[in-house]
C-alpha cells in the first residue's frame, strides 16, 4: 500500500509542529476580536459607517486590501481592514508549513530514513496534506466563531472563515506541486509564495478597474480573488468555495502523480546551475557586498515604496476620519498646523523608520561576517578592516539617501494623485532626505557596537532601533518629557509642514561621524572574535 | 633577504581572559621549508596562526613573518601569504566558483588559468552554491584558492579536514609541488603519515609551549629505536647491558629499545650471539607526539 503507516504520520507531524500552528491559529484568529472592538469603537454609529462607506473606495485600498463592499457594516469593514491580510498570511502559514515537513524533511536526508522504513510511498505526503487541510480548517472556523462571539452575523461569519479555508487549501496544493518541482526547500517555498504574489496582484489589478463594487472579470484568475468573491458580509455566495476545493484535490493528485514518477530526492525542474566565477564586479568589495545583499535591497526598496504610496493614499480620507480633539489625533499633530499635515509628517518620519530598519539589516553583515567565521578568510586577505568595513557602510548609507528620495516623492505622488495637485513630490523629497542625518547615525551605531559588543551588537543595535520607534511614533501617548521625544535621533529632525531648522541635522551629522570613526578604529585595534 | 625565515616566532604568549592560550611559544619556519605544526585540540595552534595573520594580536613575545610585524604590515604581508581554515567557512548564496574569485581578487593574484588547474586535479565542481558543499567541498575551495595564489607562504590549519583519501593524495602533491617551487609551508594536522611525508622540520606544542622541534631525523635521534632480534644464544644477557630497555625475551626472540647513543655497543654485545634476523625501527612520529602527550607523559610529570 502507498499510504501504509499514514497515521503513524500524521501523528508524526502533530507532535513536531503543534506548536507551530497553536501560534500561527492565535496570531491569526486572535486579530478578528482586536479589530472588530477598535473598529467599533472608531465607528461607534450606524452614521460613522455611513460616512466610511462614502470614503473606504479610494484605488489604494481597492489595491491593497482589496475591493470594498458593504462598506457600512461592521462585517464589511472588518473585510476591509483584516481579509486581505489574514488570506494572505494563513496561505503563507499553510506553505511554509507544507514544505517544512515535506520538501525541507526530503532535502535534509530525513525522509529516505523513514522510507527505508515500512512506509508507503505517498504515506508521508499525504500525511502532511492531511494535517495541514485541518489546520486551516481549524483556523477557519475559529475565525467564524470569534467573529459571531462578537456579534457578528452568523451567515456572513461563517462564509468569512470558509473563504480563508478555501483561499489557503488552494495554497496547500500549489506547496504541494512546488515541493515536488524543486530540490530545495527554499526553491519550493521561493517558487509558491511567487504564485501568491502573482495571485495578488492579478486580484490588485482587478479590484483597481472595478466597476463600482464588481471587481473585473479577470479577478477569476486568482485563487484569492475567488475567496474575495464570497463576498461574506455581504451576498455570502457559496460556490467560489467549491472552486477552490476542486482546484486544491486537482492540485494536490498532480502533486502525487509527480511524486511515484521522480526519484527520492530529485526535483522534476532542473537544478540551476551557478556561476561558474564571479563577474569581474562581483569579485569588488562593492560588487560583494550588493551581490549578498540583492534580494534584501530588492525587497525592502518594493516593500517601501508600496508602503510610501499607502501613506500618500490614505492621508486624506484618515485626516477627515480624526477629528482635532481625538487624542491619537493630537499625537499626530504634534506642533502641525492641522490634522492632514500632522499626519502627513507623521506618515513621512514612519517611512524614514523603516529606510533606517532597512540600513540596520544591511550595515549589520559588518557583525555577521565576523561571527559566522566569513570574516577570517577576508581579514587574512589583502584589504585593511577599515576598508572592509568602510564598504559596508557605504553601501546602506548611499543606498537609504536614494530610498528616502524616492519614497518621499512617492508620498508627494500619491497624496498628490488623491487631492489633485501634481507638485507635492518635490516639498515630500526634501523633507524626506532631511531624515538622512539620523539613519547615518544609525549605521554609525551599528558599527560602533559591531566593534565594542561583538556578540551583543546585534540585539542591543535592534533593541536601541526599537526604543527609537517607540519614542518617535508614540512618545507623546507616554506622557514622556518635552525635551526627551522632542530629541530622539527622528523627533529632532524638522518634520514636514515645520520649519526648517539645520542645527539638529548637524548634530546628528556629528555624531554619526563620531561613532563610525570611533567604531572603525575600535575594529582595527581589537581581536578578531572566533566563531 | 636580510633574513632566511619565513617565520620567526620566539616567546610567544597570548591570553584570552584568565586562559593562558600561549605561555612562551617558538615556531620557526625557515624560508622554502615545509613545516609540521603538531598539538592536540586547544594546544594553540590556531591561535597562532592567527596571531601570524595579523587577526589576533599577541600579549608578549615575538612574531615576526616575511621579514614583516604581523599586526602593523598586515595588508602588506597579506598579499605574499595565503590561508586555509580547518573548517572553510563561506557564503552560502554564492558558488564555490565566485568565492574563489573573490577570495583572489581580495589578494590580489587571481589567475584563472592555475584556478582552473586546481579545479580540475581536486575535482570540484564550481558551478554549485556553497549551501549545497559537503564539509570536504568547502575544504577543496580553500585549497584551490590557496595553491592557485602565488603566495610565498601558506598557511594550512588541519586542511585536509573531511578528503577521502584520494584527494589527500592530491593535496599531498601541491604541497610538494609548491615546496619545490620555492613556497614555504606551516602545515598543522593530525595525521602523523601526512606530517612525516611532507615536513621539513616539525615543532610539537603543548598547552601552548613548544615542546620538541628540529628535523624528524634530530628528533628521532633524541628517541629510543625499537629492536628484534632471533638469537641462537640466550638473550637475557641482554638485561645487564646498559642502554638496553623494556627487554621481553620468549625463547630465542627478544625485543627491546635501546637509546641511539648505546647503538654500537648494544651491537657488539650482540654479534656474539650469533643473531639470524634483526630488526630496527626508528620511533615513529606518533611516539615522539604521545611521548609527549600519553600516558609516558603523564608518568614523567
Amino acid at each position: 500500500m502507498s499510504t501504509t503507516g499514514i497515521l503513524t504520520m500524521m501523528r508524526f507531524i502533530v507532535r513536531r509542529n503543534w506548536l507551530r500552528m497553536l501560534i500561527w491559529l492565535v496570531v491569526l484568529a486572535g486579530m478578528i476580536p482586536l479589530v472588530i472592538d477598535s473598529q467599533r469603537e472608531l465607528f461607534p454609529t450606524q452614521e460613522a459607517r455611513d460616512a466610511y462607506a462614502q470614503v473606504a473606495n479610494t484605488p489604494a485600498i481597492a489595491a491593497l486590501t482589496g475591493l470594498p463592499y458593504a462598506a457600512g457594516t461592521l462585517g464589511g469593514i472588518l473585510n476591509i481592514k483584516l481579509w486581505m491580510t489574514l488570506a494572505v498570511a494563513l496561505s503563507l502559514a499553510v506553505v511554509f508549513l507544507v514544505t517544512r515537513n515535506g520538501r525541507a524533511e526530503e532535502e535534509g536526508g530525513r525522509t529516505e530514513l523513514l522510507r527505508a522504513g515500512v512506509l508507503g510511498r505517498h504515506a508521508y505526503s499525504l500525511a502532511n496534506l492531511i494535517v495541514f487541510t485541518v489546520f486551516a480548517a481549524i483556523v477557519g472556523l475559529a475565525c467564524s466563531a470569534l467573529a459571531i462571539s462578537q456579534g457578528l452575523p452568523a451567515g456572513g461569519s461563517v462564509f468569512m472563515g470558509a473563504s480563508f479555508v478555501g483561499v489557503a487549501l488552494v495554497f496547500l496544493g500549489i506547496a504541494a506541486v512546488t515541493g515536488q518541482l524543486t530540490t530545495t526547500s527554499r526553491g519550493a517555498n521561493a517558487l509558491a509564495s511567487a504564485v501568491l504574489a502573482v495571485a495578488y496582484l492579478i486580484r490588485a489589478g482587478a479590484d483597481v478597474e472595478a466597476d463600482d463594487d464588481r471587481a473585473a472579470w479577470f479577478t477569476w484568475l486568482s485563487p484569492i480573488g475567488w475567496g474575495q468573491q464570497m463576498r461574506s458580509y455581504g451576498e455570502n455566495l457559496w460556490w467560489p468555495f467549491i472552486v477552490c476545493v476542486v482546484v486544491a484535490v486537482l492540485l494536490c493528485c498532480i502533486a502525487l502523480a509527480l511524486e511515484r514518477r521522480r526519484d527520492l530526492g530529485a526535483g522534476i525542474l532542473p537544478d540551476r546551475v551557478g556561476r561558474r566565477g564571479a563577474s569581474a564586479f562581483g569579485r569588488t568589495q562593492l560588487g560583494l557586498t550588493l551581490r549578498l545583499q540583492r534580494s534584501s535591497i530588492i525587497g525592502w526598496t518594493v516593500g517601501i515604496l508600496v508602503g510610501a504610496l499607502f501613506f500618500g493614499g490614505v492621508a486624506t480620507a484618515m485626516a477627515n476620519l480624526l477629528t482635532g480633539d481625538n487624542p491619537i489625533a493630537q499625537a499626530f499633530i504634534g506642533e502641525s498646523k492641522d490634522v492632514l499635515d500632522g499626519l502627513l509628517g507623521f506618515f513621512t518620519m514612519a517611512n524614514a523608520l523603516l529606510v533606517a530598519a532597512f540600513a540596520l539589516q544591511s550595515s549589520d553583515t559588518i557583525r555577521s561576517e565576523e561571527s559566522t567565521g566569513r570574516a577570517e578568510a577576508q581579514w587574512s586577505s589583502a584589504i585593511s578592516r577599515i576598508r572592509w568595513a568602510g564598504v559596508r557602510m557605504i553601501v546602506p548609507a548611499v543606498l537609504s539617501l536614494i530610498l528616502l528620495a524616492l519614497s518621499g516623492a512617492a508620498i508627494g505622488l500619491a497624496f498628490g494623485a488623491a487631492v489633485g495637485d501634481a507638485s507635492q513630490a518635490p516639498r515630500f523629497m526634501v523633507a524626506s532626505i532631511a531624515y538622512w542625518p539620523s539613519i547615518l547615525l544609525v549605521i554609525g551605531v551599528v558599527v560602533l557596537c559591531a566593534a565594542l559588543i561583538p556578540r551583543a551588537a546585534s540585539a542591543v543595535t535592534w533593541g536601541l532601533y526599537g526604543v527609537a520607534v517607540v519614542l518617535s511614533m508614540f512618545g507623546d501617548l507616554f506622557g514622556l518629557p518635552d525635551w526627551v521625544v522632542r530629541n530622539t535621533p527622528f523627533t529632532a529632525v524638522p518634520r514636514l509642514g515645520q520649519d526648517f531648522a539645520a542645527l539638529p541635522l548637524i548634530v546628528l551629522t556629528a555624531l554619526a561621524i563620531v561613532a563610525g570613526a570611533f567604531g572603525l578604529w575600535r575594529l582595527r585595534t581589537r581581536d578578531m572574535t572566533s566563531a | 633577504m636580510t633574513t632566511t625565515l619565513a617565520v620567526d616566532v620566539a616567546g610567544l604568549e597570548k591570553n584570552f581572559g584568565s586562559t593562558r592560550a600561549l605561555d612562551g611559544l617558538d615556531l620557526r619556519i625557515e624560508t622554502g621549508t615545509v613545516a609540521g605544526f603538531l598539538g592536540p585540540n586547544g594546544s594553540g595552534k590556531t591561535t597562532t596562526i592567527r596571531i601570524l595573520l595579523g587577526l589576533l594580536r599577541s600579549d608578549g613575545g615575538r612574531a615576526m613573518l616575511l621579514g614583516g610585524d604581523p599586526w602593523k604590515d598586515a595588508v602588506a604581508l597579506h598579499r605574499r601569504i595565503a590561508y586555509v581554515a580547518g573548517d572553510v567557512t563561506l557564503w552560502p548564496n554564492l558558488t564555490g566558483g565566485e568565492a574563489i574569485d573573490i577570495l583572489g581578487s581580495l589578494r590580489g593574484d587571481l589567475d584563472r588559468t592555475r584556478v582552473d588547474s586546481f579545479l580540475q586535479r581536486f575535482d570540484l565542481d564550481p558551478t554549485k552554491k556553497a549551501r549545497s558543499y559537503s564539509k570536504g567541498n568547502r575544504q577543496k575551495v580553500g585549497l584551490v584558492s590557496a595553491f592557485a595564489s602565488r603566495a610565498e607562504l601558506l598557511f594550512l590549519d588541519e586542511p585536509t579536514n573531511g578528503l577521502d583519501p584520494l584527494m589527500e593524495g592530491v593535496f599531498t602533491e601541491c604541497v610538494a609541488e609548491a615546496r619545490a617551487e620555492g613556497t614555504s609551508v606551516l602545515l598543522s594536522s593530525h595525521i602523523f603519515a601526512e606530517v612525516e611525508k611532507l615536513c621539513d622540520t616539525v615543532t610539537i606544542i603543548r598547552d601552548g609551549r613548544t615542546v620538541e622541534s628540529g628535523t624528524l631525523s634530530e628528533l628521532r635521534h633524541l628517541q629510543r629505536s625499537t629492536i628484534t632480534v632471533t638469537l641462537d644464544g640466550d638473550p637475557s644477557v641482554l638485561s645487564t647491558l646498559d642502554g638496553v630497555n623494556d627487554l621481553v625475551a620468549d625463547g630465542g626472540h627478544a625485543t627491546f629499545t635501546v637509546d641511539s647513543g648505546a647503538l654500537p655497543r648494544v651491537l657488539a654485545a650482540l654479534a656474539p650471539l650469533n643473531p639470524r634476523e634483526l630488526v630496527s625501527s626508528p620511533p615513529s612520529l606518533e611516539e615522539l607526539f604521545l611521548r609527549h602527550y600519553g600516558v609516558h607523559a603523564a608518568a614523567t610529570e
